[in-house]
């Protein structure tokens, strides 16, 4: 009586064993995809040119062609370039976290009159398309070169005030949820013990509100670093821009696949630095923002 | 979304209130200044300029611009409405589809990949931690870069895609040229999921790690199957972060920059023929090619009341699902 039990409950844990298998078989199959076309950008910034345009060459080649990066750096003056976008993203990023935090932390806790409407514009600004109002930016921009002489057009400061002003409204919304779950009561503290508002605010409350900063820093870096469009109108010579003209330069003659491949290494290696670095705070960051929003 | 509002009635008056409040205008007040700078003052002047008659002549001075009125958008409605609209309306028009059917499909890949990858990596299994280290790895490329990578793989000779196919699979007889014709539909589609699926994926994620295991074994002991316990628990939790994610991924996709960059620098050009032209780019097209930067405010102009409807339909429709937590 007892044998066929159990041979039966050993068959469904088989069955289950199985399942399990076959699904992290399935897990890793699925991740390895995902990696294909990164391994296939490190692979093609070290073929030869003419490699890569051929379907009978081999996909791994016999030669590492390493000079492709120093040929590509001194091609599209990518030197100039990488200062650029450095300065104008790492300033960026200091600048639109520090500000949405700080309006995150008064939307977190106060309710002052406008609080509502405020943060209804706050929203509303990521429903304006970026074709409606780039025109208008760049003659604003201008405008104030012009009469204020405040130089915001062709350079760093002005791709600054451009992307602090583009990334605050978004930063602000993931913050106040991280300075909403903060309890007040440690800053009321210090505040008894002779501190103002801002210290409590600087030494208390930003502190505690670090995974939400950092997730929320990363996303600034990673935007403005991947901002095209607004750059090139303004005129800064910035990565993405410098690639984009090269490519189109290039468009007409016959494109630099190597080139543009080893670029494409070159422009991912920073983000990814920073993100292995905060992996943890920015996950943790991430999701627990989301889930309180 | 927006804060609840205590409504206390107060004696107080307005005045006062702005004082007692002061160190919380201090506070905004830098986000304010950039948020007014950046988007405000260049949003009511485009606002504006929808309304001139905008060239190149006069967009330096456009305040003395010649006034249209409603030119421009009885052009754009009235073509897209009769489908007898000039050259430049009937471009709009096909951008708009193109844009309407990109958005749905790359959406809809994201939703479904991202669930089935949040759903996998959900479980316990060695080297979890890695899998999801690397899954979060293609959000990290930047936009334009995704544009390069996948040409390596759409490339008709010598691409990834092809060689699979051809070489080593022996499904197609001929190399496939993925880049023209309907086919660049997909070709910008895929590589667009594939930027934006980690996101997606880490959110997912995270509400599925809230949902208690409890619950499913409750579940069990009602006799539900593994299909009812997904259903009635696991999206339940999943709900509101899919409609928040996924109305920001429908705004981001129809009017952003993101799939920009992407298809700029996929086909080495932002001159992309019938299929692929989004909304953004024949919008900047038309705007700098003719200088018709009136017309270009009006398109936008309407492209923003078509998102700001859409998201008020959401909100409506979903508010339920939104605050279900």
């Amino acid at each position: 009586m007892t044998t066929p039990t159990i041979a039966k409950k050993s068959k469904r844990q088989i069955r289950i064993q199985v399942t399990n298998t076959f699904l992290t078989g399935l897990t890793w199959f699925l991740v390895f995809t995902l990696m294909v076309p990164i391994l296939l950008m490190l692979l093609t910034s070290v073929r030869p040119r003419a490699d890569i345009t051929s379907s009978i060459a081999p996909l791994i080649p016999t030669v590492w062609h390493f000079e492709n990066y120093v040929k590509m750096w001194q091609t599209l003056k990518f030197g100039p370039l990488f200062v650029n976008s450095m300065i104008v993203v790492c300033t960026t990023t200091l600048v639109a976290t520090f500000f949405a935090a700080m309006a995150g932390y008064a939307l977190a806790r106060f309710r002052f009159p406008g609080a509502d409407a405020y943060s209804l514009v706050v929203t509303g600004t990521q429903m304006i398309p970026g074709t409606l109002f780039f025109i208008p930016l760049y003659l604003t921009f201008l405008w104030i070169k012009n009469n204020l002489g405040i130089p915001l057009v062709g350079n760093n400061l002005g791709a600054i005030v451009l992307y602090v002003g583009f990334y605050t409204p978004i930063s602000l919304w993931i913050l106040r949820g991280f300075f909403a779950a903060i309890p007040p009561d440690l800053e009321e503290q210090a505040m008894v013990d002779g501190t103002n508002r801002f210290g409590a605010f600087i030494r208390i409350s930003l502190p505690l509100a670090i995974p939400g900063i950092v997730s929320t820093a990363i996303y600034v870096f990673l935007s403005a670093w991947n901002e095209l469009f607004f750059g090139y109108t303004l005129g800064v010579k910035t990565v993405p821009v410098g690639v984009r003209a090269f490519i189109q330069g290039a468009a007409g003659t016959q494109l630099r696949y190597d080139y543009m491949a080893a670029a494409s290494v070159v422009v991912t290696i920073p983000i990814a630095i920073l993100f292995f670095a905060l992996q943890k705070q920015f996950i943790s960051g991430l999701t627990s923002g989301a889930v309180k929003s | 979304m927006a804060i609840p509002v205590i409504s206390k009635p107060s004696k107080k008056t307005f005045g006062a209130k702005l004082r007692r409040y002061r160190i919380a205008y201090l506070f905004i007040a830098p986000a304010v200044l950039v948020m007014l700078l950046v988007h405000i003052i260049p949003t009511l002047q485009a606002i504006y300029m929808s309304f001139l008659d905008l060239n190149l002549r006069t967009l330096l001075q456009y305040l003395h611009a010649p006034w249209v009125g409603l030119e421009h958008y009885s052009r754009i409605l009235g073509g897209l409405i009769s489908g007898e609209g000039d050259s430049l309306v009937k471009g709009l028009g096909q951008a708009l589809k193109n844009s309407f059917w990109f958005t749905l499909w790359t959406q809809a890949g994201t939703l479904v990949g991202s669930l089935i990858m949040a759903l996998l990596l959900n479980r316990k299994f060695k080297g979890r931690g890695i899998a999801r280290t690397l899954v979060l790895l293609p959000w990290v490329v930047p936009t334009f870069a995704v544009g390069i990578i996948w040409q390596f793989i759409w490339m008709q000779k010598g691409g990834l895609a092809n060689r699979l196919l051809v070489d080593w699979l022996h499904i197609v007889d001929k190399p496939i040229s993925f880049m023209i014709n309907q086919n660049a539909r997909f070709a910008l589609i895929i590589p667009t999921i594939w930027n934006g699926l980690p996101y997606s994926t880490i959110m997912l994620l995270s509400a599925l790690q809230t949902v208690p295991d409890d619950l499913y074994e409750a579940a069990s002991i009602d006799g539900a199957n593994a299909w009812q316990k997904f259903w009635s628990i696991t999206m339940n939790y999943l709900k509101p972060i899919i409609f928040i994610t996924t109305m920001f991924g429908i705004i981001f996709n129809f009017f952003g920059f993101g799939p920009y960059n992407i298809a700029v620098s996929l086909f080495s050009s932002d001159n992309l023929g019938t299929y692929v032209n989004l909304l953004t780019i024949a919008i900047v097209r038309q705007t700098f090619n003719n200088q018709l930067y009136g017309y270009g405010a009006a398109a936008s102009v309407l492209v923003m009341i078509v998102a700001l409807v859409f998201v008020g339909l959401w909100y409506s429709l979903f508010r339920k699902q939104l605050t279900s937590e």
